[in-house]
């Protein structure tokens, strides 16, 4: 078999750590490689070895046979590689056009505009691309963004692309959309290794499979010759099970209810529009929408930390609009949210473990100080319960992986005890071990009768977790659907606003039919 | 295409930062050594006299200690006030201003103290300053708070708006100044009546004035006040980020205020100090301290003991350098803040090597 790259005992270490351990790994021309592995098991200091941002400390690099030394981003660009990065690297206040121009080396010192255009339509036109090339990049949705992305590296002339997490923030529709772009470079004879924790992805769209575990090379296997299980198998290195439980238990009175809130984005445009639905204790409910269709301002809302334009909030009886985020912490709602660079909101990086456990009780404590005795002990359960890998309770949260950051952060919300807990993306870039641990501390709190409300962003967990999913497409609510009585495809299809099931069959969704309102109130709301 | 590019150092290790800066101070005195040689002025005699003070060969060596301390004072609570407001990331870089609107505020007490007990008017001068400098304090922040101005510009602004007041002061002659001497005809400052000067505790002939005591107090809670309180704790967390505060249920506002007020009124109590130890008031009463705070809080990584530590350092070498500049004629006080100039500007750089490497961008063979 020809090959595209192949690395031969590659290592790489930072200071006394060893990212890469001797990594053998290859890629055949026109084959889609995925590489799968755990969270910090080297799989984007690899790639960032093919691409120029690091130098292995030994082993080589081969590309299409020939030993090559990568010392920069240009050096890789020149050898055909190109790396669309997790986190985009785009130019906002410029077009597309204009960012894919920037990075173009022509031989006069000037680009012609029109060749430029030219190229880059033709390219598009070749893979399949929807792309407006004047449209300016701050304007885009994430999946434009991402089309902008590889659409460049294809522009520069790479042969190889290498893709990290590229689904993570797409939705089903659009997931099949780049999958469709992939076949169709991969047809053109260009080889893509592609970065994922998502395994049916990895089995939707790979050739072979390479697996690192803790920064070693495990294997490749045939995709066509494995499954799902064994690929897990050989990522954690154990045997586990891969069935997210649904506990049933027995569900409460709603604890929370909502009713025509609309709340508006820092921008002041309506960003939740007249939602109405419920949380009962014992249960999980599901939010699924695409990424920006206010799931944001809904959490925050229901925290207390965003003014709410109208509508009202019920928590056991009593209103929580216009209450403190402290009082509504009081009242027993707790909110975590992880935002996409992980740590925005909920912790405070630079500060400890236990300095971030007793974020929201500092205050109880009496007197001038912070108790940092009882936070300690705090902190200490914490990390013991939920596996948070950390050197000591004194670490800065900084320090330690996504995972262990979410951990600590769930494990600091259910502390106090919360009837509502509501939780935004908890398993955002997690592995799967670390996953199935939140899944389960999530589960562990429906057992004790707690109402949750899950934002989520992978359909499958949804259906899997959660007891019932309400749609929202641009902050509008689209339906509240069984998990048991739906399908990813149906809920893709609301997710996307073309199908609303709000008011189905003479029922509407989103109100529970013993609410907490009185038909009194019922009246002045209508 | 530049070869060369900084990489941040993964480790960063505290004797590495101290070989760099002892590096560096080895080569701003060689660079000092040059200039004073062509002056004609042995080095390593300056810079004996230099490092030690004056102390050397001086019967009045108690009277350097005295003059060093009545910089260190001053610096020294201006530093802590300003990593205060720096650990809450508001960039508080008006140390200038609110200390001269202080010095004002215990100069017009202390103008009019005649005949009150010392005691009771150097408690007067310290609380007149804390509030004034804190108000203003509290009013750049509630800008920032209230409209989200930038705190940079307003505290910078200030700084410029008190020394022309202080100027205005000191240069105009006239019926209502009680700031200036009678019995001059050209506008000049006047003394302060010996009730608002500082007094001390007297070990022979050295005399310990009350603001050290006060100050290395003040070190003591500031430290505590940070590390421990509930305050200190909210300053950590609105500073490392406050979505994460907000959420939390602090209100951040109020946080910024209340931590605005304490840092410019503690810059107002080190003027208090100062102006009464000085026994008098000038334009040039500040020393600098509102930007060499700056310099001192960051190179302390805004670590009060830390902080305490430089303090003393840069006070050595200001006070050294003064000492031994005025004992040559070829030379005088403009060499010596040049040379400081030169030792900070280094040990700035080398604060920055220590924490950041240049690493050769290979040239690519295969291309």
């Amino acid at each position: 078999m020809e090959y595209a790259i192949e690395l031969k005992g590659i290592t790489k270490s930072f200071g006394p750590v060893a990212a890469n351990k001797n990594i053998n790994l290859s890629l055949a021309k026109g084959e889609i490689l995925a590489l799968l592995g755990e969270n910090g098991s080297g799989k984007t200091t690899l790639m960032n070895m093919l691409s120029g941002i690091y130098m292995p400390d030994s082993g080589s690099i081969f590309i299409n046979g020939e030993k090559a030394r990568i010392n920069s981003p240009e050096d890789s660009g020149r050898l055909g590689i190109g790396m669309v990065h997790q986190h985009f690297k785009l130019v906002e206040r410029f077009t597309a056009l204009e960012n894919i121009r920037i990075g173009m080396r022509g031989n006069g010192r000037f680009i012609h505009g029109k060749d430029v255009r030219k190229k880059i339509e033709d390219t598009a036109a070749k893979f399949g691309f929807e792309i407006d090339l004047d449209k300016v990049v701050a304007n885009m949705a994430v999946s434009e963004k991402q089309t902008l992305e590889i659409l460049k590296v294809l522009c520069y002339g790479a042969k190889i692309i290498i893709l990290d997490e590229p689904t993570a923030v797409l939705t089903v529709q659009e997931i099949d959309k780049l999958f469709a772009v992939l076949r169709a470079m991969k047809a053109e004879g260009h080889s893509i290794i592609i970065i994922t924790h998502k395994l049916n992805e990895v089995m939707a769209i790979s050739d072979r499979v390479a697996v690192l575990r803790h920064g070693e090379y495990i294997d490749t296997v045939v995709t066509a010759e494995t499954d799902e299980k064994a690929l897990t198998e050989l990522m954690v290195g154990r045997k586990i099970t891969l069935n997210i439980d649904r506990p049933v238990i027995e569900k409460t009175h709603p604890l929370l209810e909502i009713r025509d809130l609309t709340v508006k984005n820092d921008e002041g445009a309506t960003a939740i529009d007249h939602i109405n639905f419920y949380i009962r204790g014992g249960e999980i409910l599901g939010v699924a929408g695409i990424a920006g269709s206010g799931q944001k301002e809904l959490c925050e809302a229901i925290a207390g930390l965003r003014k709410i334009e109208e509508g009202k909030m019920i928590h056991e009886g009593e209103s929580i609009v216009g209450m403190s985020p402290k009082k509504i912490l009081e009242h027993g709602i707790s909110m975590s949210f992880i935002p996409e660079d992980r740590l925005g909101m909920g912790l405070a990086p630079s500060l400890s473990i236990t300095d971030n456990m007793i974020l929201k009780n500092y205050n109880e404590a009496k007197g001038p100080f912070v108790d940092r005795k009882s936070a300690r002990e705090e902190a200490q359960k914490v990390i013991e319960r939920l596996e948070v890998v950390t050197p000591s309770t004194e670490t800065p949260v900084r320090r330690l992986s996504g995972g262990n950051v979410q951990k600590v952060l769930l494990g600091r919300e259910i502390k106090s005890g919360p009837n509502v807990l509501i939780t935004a993306y908890p398993v955002r870039g997690l592995d799967i071990n670390s996953s199935y641990t939140i899944y389960n501390i999530l589960n562990d709190e429906k057992k004790k009768g707690t109402g949750i409300l899950f934002v989520g962003e992978d359909l499958d967990v949804m259906l899997a977790l959660c007891d019932k999913i309400m749609v929202i497409c641009h902050g509008k609510l689209q339906g509240v659907v069984n998990s048991e009585h739906t399908t990813k495809e149906e809920i893709g299809l609301m997710m996307t606003g073309t199908l609303n099931i709000v008011n189905k069959e003479g029922k509407t969704d989103g109100i529970a039919k013993d609410s907490a309102f009185t038909s009194d109130e019922e009246d002045k709301s209508v | 295409m530049s070869k060369f590019h900084l990489v941040r150092r993964a480790d960063a290790r505290i004797w590495r930062t101290l070989l760099f800066c002892f590096i560096g101070i080895v080569i701003s005195l060689t660079i000092g050594a040059v200039i004073l040689w062509v002056l004609g002025i042995k080095p390593w005699e300056y810079y004996g006299k230099m490092f030690t003070i004056g102390l050397i060969g001086n019967k009045y060596g108690y009277k350097s200690i005295e003059g060093l301390l009545k910089i260190f004072v001053p610096l020294l609570i201006t530093s802590l006030a300003l990593s205060l407001s720096f650990k809450m990331r508001f960039w508080n870089i008006g140390g200038e201003g609110e200390f001269l609107i202080g010095a004002i505020a215990a100069s017009i007490i202390a103008f009019h103290s005649t005949g009150t007990p010392n005691f009771v008017t150097v408690l007067l001068m310290c609380l007149a300053a804390m509030i004034s400098s804190g108000i203003i304090g509290v009013a750049v922040a509630a800008l920032k708070v209230k409209f989200n101005t930038n705190e940079t510009l307003m505290t910078l602004m200030i700084n410029y708006i008190m020394l022309y007041v202080i100027r205005y002061i000191g240069e105009t002659k006239a019926d209502w100044n009680f700031f200036l001497r009678e019995d001059s005809k050209r506008a000049k400052f006047g003394t302060f009546p010996d009730s608002a000067v500082m007094g001390g505790i007297h070990f022979g002939k050295f005399n310990l004035l009350w603001s050290v005591i006060i100050a290395i107090a003040l070190t003591v809670i500031i430290y505590i006040y940070l590390k421990y309180t509930k305050h200190g704790y909210e300053i950590s967390v609105v500073g490392d980020s406050s979505a994460t505060a907000k959420y939390a249920g602090m209100s951040v506002g109020k946080i910024v205020l209340r931590t605005m007020f304490i840092s410019s009124a503690l810059i107002g109590l080190a003027a208090a100090l100062t102006v009464s130890a000085a026994g008098t008031i000038s334009d040039t009463i500040t020393n600098g301290v509102g930007w060499t705070g700056i310099i001192v809080a960051w190179l302390g990584k805004l670590n009060v003991p830390a902080v305490f530590v430089i303090s003393i350092l840069i006070s050595i070498l200001q006070y050294g350098c003064q000492a031994a500049a005025t004992q040559y004629p070829a030379i005088d006080i403009n060499f010596a803040d040049l040379l400081q100039g030169i030792i900070l500007f280094s040990v700035l750089v080398a604060d920055f090597a220590a924490n950041f490497k240049i690493a050769r961008k290979e040239e690519a063979k295969n291309a």
